[in-house]
């Protein structure tokens, strides 16, 4: 019931947050100038009563609070409205959404695999030259810039022509057999996973290796080794259990990365996924499309905090005392 | 590197094969290419910049991808010969022109992809129900409408209709292209009104469902990344063995984001065909003789980059000038605008912007246009003959600077949309040339929506470098830029509310010839009203035009049947072509 309470309390606290988000993004794009007409109003062809039918259609004739009490209204009923080409702003997430949980889920899985285990050993064996080489390798992952090393990657796939050069499916995708299928979107995958996959498993070891240190060197660790336990029970039982507490909070924001955190990665790579889709509405300023992808983005921060505070209370015995 | 020149790309010389034939086959009225037979099957995989089709209905396209797939299912009356640009049937099986009468007679026998008869009904419900009600696009409708009205149409029979219009009008002929739809699959969603309309056919509408008429039907449509089409089995076009077209299976539209990625695709060997722009045509040229691909020079496009002139002597709204009246004194003397064309560089431009892949442009209708004036020829650049102009529109230079008769220094701002690399090079290169005349350029590349907007609403402007795409069939669809009245009358906009006011005499010799030109029946009598426009434009220079790109295009050589024109392109006749295996 006290947890209850807590997650509720939580939920009403987001609702001033959902609103101080979607008024400045809503006012910001609103007001910069860019104009989601101005194609058609250098089209010789397009007639002025044309141009009035889509001013009108697209609400720009109204000031902008009533286009944004227009958006929230609607918004709070459910429904995203339409996008500039009169397609709907749901049918268009809808499309994109799995591929992007498909590659972002990859990814995060994979890190989290290999990246606590490695971040334990190097804070285990701090400064041999294990570590070291991992060190500079972290250094490296963390310097390159994921569209660098994107780029990099396609390259090496139109080189060798091992890889497919970006997108999802083959285009002969819809004959195959489902083995096929499965064999061939694996193959698309390999290198954007690859690059968003060197990029966070740096930033993660070396999280996880601090925490690790930090720990190793407390006064209770030296106690556990003094009292004669064996090395193992000392860093997996009492070590890692007080190392990972930071590392559910991060955890909370990785879920919030789930459905926006490879936007650039997927833009090079041609991914069908959110990113480049929200992107490329930020260009032509496709307002109820980068409103919906804005919000469904505050949402998940909001969501990953919270499951992480839920966890964190559920880890941490301090915390459950507090509330 | 100057391809244009030099033409090391030749325009590739193929016989053409003869124009297609009408061929009654068991009662039914087939289009019979005349081109070579080929094989059947395989597929060719194209790719297309930007996001996909936003739109399967053809009478709702509004960009250039959602057109061309919709051109691919939906054909209309009539058509444009590739090669000569003239009117030729298509869906129709003749036409006849009395006066402002038009006779279409249909081809009997033929039908939609689902098996239904294609008739005279399905063209009066295009017309009534969509085109002249205005739903989806209405280009069409804007342009069909003479003096406010819009044509009358009959039906004489189940394969026979008539259209009147209110008076002879040239241009009403092509706009016969407009596709053609289903009566029965199409009505249930017109008839619930506009917004029903517009998000019908989306791209995630079920291809089952979907029914054509051309050469190929969507198989499946996958957001952000393809686009599949597959051949017709009802088409009515067949091979001069009887045997119905196209060739293709498959034709495939791989959705690309960019131009870097389309070039790597092509590169992987994932799709069969690119465009090729500057550096890469060289680079392109010398791999080609180990390489699969060939190269065909299509010559120069519908576009036009062009340097366009402030000529207004209007306030605005709240009383002030739109350009200041010192500067409306030179830009409204002719003589400033002639000497500003003798003292641009194109060749230089074309040689260091282009990379050679581009052509000097002089006149308002683009280089392919079936409607350009040959006989003006343009200039090489001149200094000189710059400061000559200058000196005689009162203007003299003083240690190296520029003052008007009235000692004013010469100075004033160049506009161009920022990120367009193309246009920000070509603008540093003409402050350079106009910077020998003396004058003094601020060049100002700015965000693309507020030159837009300084352009179309504020007119608060000096100079801008800009580009339209124009028709190379129907000068009649530049009328918006070249009326006085116009909206995007440029280099003289008005407000609607001062549509008379300062007009220049060939500013209403524009009007007279945009009026006349479109009730001259006849090919030739027409030819001689827009050369006149076009002189009009070169003599008076309120737009002084830049150059042309050139297109150049690679292709697998596996694909048989390529006939390039300037005018349609590479690959306007999927229906005919076909893949030798043999050639792999």
């Amino acid at each position: 019931m006290n947890l209850f309470g807590y997650i509720c309390k939580r939920i009403v606290q987001t609702i001033p947050l959902l609103v101080i988000v979607s008024l400045i993004s809503f006012f910001i794009i609103r007001l910069s100038p860019v104009d989601p007409i101005a194609e058609l109003r250098l089209n010789p062809s397009i007639s002025q009563e044309t141009l009035q039918k889509e001013i009108k259609r697209l609400n720009l004739d109204k000031p902008i609070t009533i286009q944004y009490m227009s958006w929230a209204k609607s918004f709070v009923r459910g429904d995203l409205g339409f996008t500039t080409e009169g397609e709907k702003v749901s049918v268009k997430l809808k499309e994109r959404i799995l591929n992007t949980l498909l590659l972002t889920s990859v990814v995060i899985f994979m890190t989290w695999i290999v990246g606590i285990p490695l971040g334990i050993m190097s804070a285990y064996k701090k400064e041999s030259s294990f570590d070291r080489i991992l060190t500079i390798l972290a250094s490296i992952g963390m310097a390159v810039p994921s569209f660098f090393l994107a780029i990099l990657m396609l390259i090496f796939a139109v080189k060798t022509g091992w890889f497919p050069v970006g997108g999802l499916t083959s285009y002969n995708f819809d004959d195959m057999s489902f083995f096929a299928k499965v064999f061939d979107i694996s193959k698309h995958l390999v290198l954007p996973v690859i690059v968003l996959f060197t990029i966070s498993l740096s930033g993660l070891q070396r999280q996880m290796r601090a925490n690790m240190l930090e720990v190793l060197d407390s006064d209770y660790i030296k106690y556990a080794r003094a009292k004669g336990l064996s090395e193992f029970k000392v860093v997996l039982k009492h070590a890692l259990r007080n190392a990972v507490n930071p590392m559910i909070t991060l955890m909370g924001f990785e879920f919030a990365g789930l459905l926006s955190g490879a936007a650039l990665t997927e833009y090079v790579f041609q991914y069908p996924g959110l990113g480049r889709l929200i992107l490329e509405a930020v260009m032509r300023s496709d307002i109820n499309l980068v409103m919906a992808s804005l919000m469904m983005g505050t949402i998940m921060l909001v969501v990953g905090n919270l499951l992480a505070d839920i966890l964190l209370m559920i880890t941490d015995p301090r915390l459950r005392g507090k509330s | 590197m100057y391809w244009a020149s030099k033409q090391e790309i030749t325009a590739n010389s193929v016989n053409y094969p003869a124009e297609n034939k009408n061929v009654v086959l068991n009662g039914i009225d087939y289009l019979q290419s005349q081109a070579p037979i080929g094989k059947f099957g395989g597929e060719l995989v194209i790719s297309t910049i930007g996001e996909g089709p936003k739109t399967f209905n053809p009478c709702n396209t509004k960009d250039s991808t959602s057109a061309t797939m919709a051109e691919m299912m939906y054909d209309g009356l009539l058509s444009t010969d590739a090669r000569t640009g003239m009117v030729v049937p298509q869906l129709a099986k003749s036409f006849e022109i009395n006066g402002n009468e038009y006779l279409i007679t249909l081809r009997k026998g033929i039908r939609w992809s689902d098996g239904k008869p294609i008739t005279a009904d399905d063209v009066i419900y295009t017309y009534k129900d969509i085109v002249f009600k205005g739903l989806g696009n209405t280009a069409t409708r804007d342009a069909m409408m003479i003096k406010g009205e819009l044509p009358q149409l009959e039906k004489i029979d189940e394969y026979t209709v008539k259209f009147s219009t209110p008076a002879p009008f040239a241009p009403f002929l092509r706009q016969l292209s407009y596709p053609i739809v289903p009566k029965h699959y199409f009505e249930p969603y017109s008839k619930k009104g506009e917004s029903v309309f517009n998000s019908f056919l989306t791209p995630n509408t079920s291809p089952a469902e979907i029914v054509s008429s051309g050469a190929f039907c969507l198989k499946k449509y996958v957001a952000a990344q393809r686009v599949v089409f597959e051949r017709n089995p009802n088409y009515y076009k067949i091979n001069l063995d009887n045997k119905q077209l196209p060739y293709l299976d498959k034709v495939v539209y791989l959705i690309v984001g960019d131009t870097n990625n389309e070039i790597l695709k092509f590169e992987a060997k994932e799709t069969d065909m690119i465009s090729l722009r500057g550096s890469n045509v060289a680079r392109y040229k010398l791999k080609e003789p180990k390489s699969d691909y060939k190269i065909y020079n299509l010559g120069a496009d519908t576009g036009t980059l062009f340097l366009v002139i402030n000529l207004s002597n209007r306030k605005n709204q709240e009383g002030k000038w739109n350009v200041s009246p010192t500067k409306q004194s030179w830009f409204r003397n002719k003589n400033f605008r002639t000497a500003i064309d003798w003292a641009i560089d194109r060749n230089s431009m074309i040689n260091n912007v282009a990379q050679g892949v581009a052509k000097p442009l002089f006149t308002a209708e683009s280089l392919n246009s079936i409607y350009l004036n040959k006989n003006i020829k343009g200039h090489s650049v001149d200094l000189s003959k710059a400061k000559l102009c200058l000196n005689e529109g009162g203007f003299s230079l003083k240690n190296g600077n520029l003052y008007d008769s009235s000692g004013n220094r010469v100075e004033f701002d160049l506009y161009t949309n920022a990120g367009a690399l193309e246009r920000e090079s070509v603008g540093v290169m003409i402050k350079e040339d106009l910077e020998k005349l003396g004058m003094k350029v601020n060049f100002k590349p700015i965000e693309f929506n507020t030159l837009v907007n300084k352009l179309s609403n504020t007119n608060d402007w000096d100079m801008a470098i800009m580009g339209l795409t124009g028709s190379p069939l129907e000068p009649h669809d530049g009328k918006n830029v070249w009326l006085s009245t116009g909206p995007l009358h440029l280099f003289n906009q008005r407000g609607q509310n001062s549509l008379n006011n300062g007009v220049f005499d060939w500013e209403n010799e524009l009007d007279e010839i945009f009026e006349d030109g479109a009730l001259k029946l006849t090919y030739e009598e027409r030819k001689l009203v827009y050369d006149r426009y076009q002189e009009i434009i070169y003599e008076q220079k309120p737009i002084i035009y830049l150059y042309s790109p050139i297109r150049i295009v690679a292709l697998r050589q596996k694909f048989k049947n390529i006939y390039p024109t300037p005018l349609s392109g590479l690959v306007y006749n999927l229906d005919e072509i076909y893949i030798d295996r043999e050639s792999e």
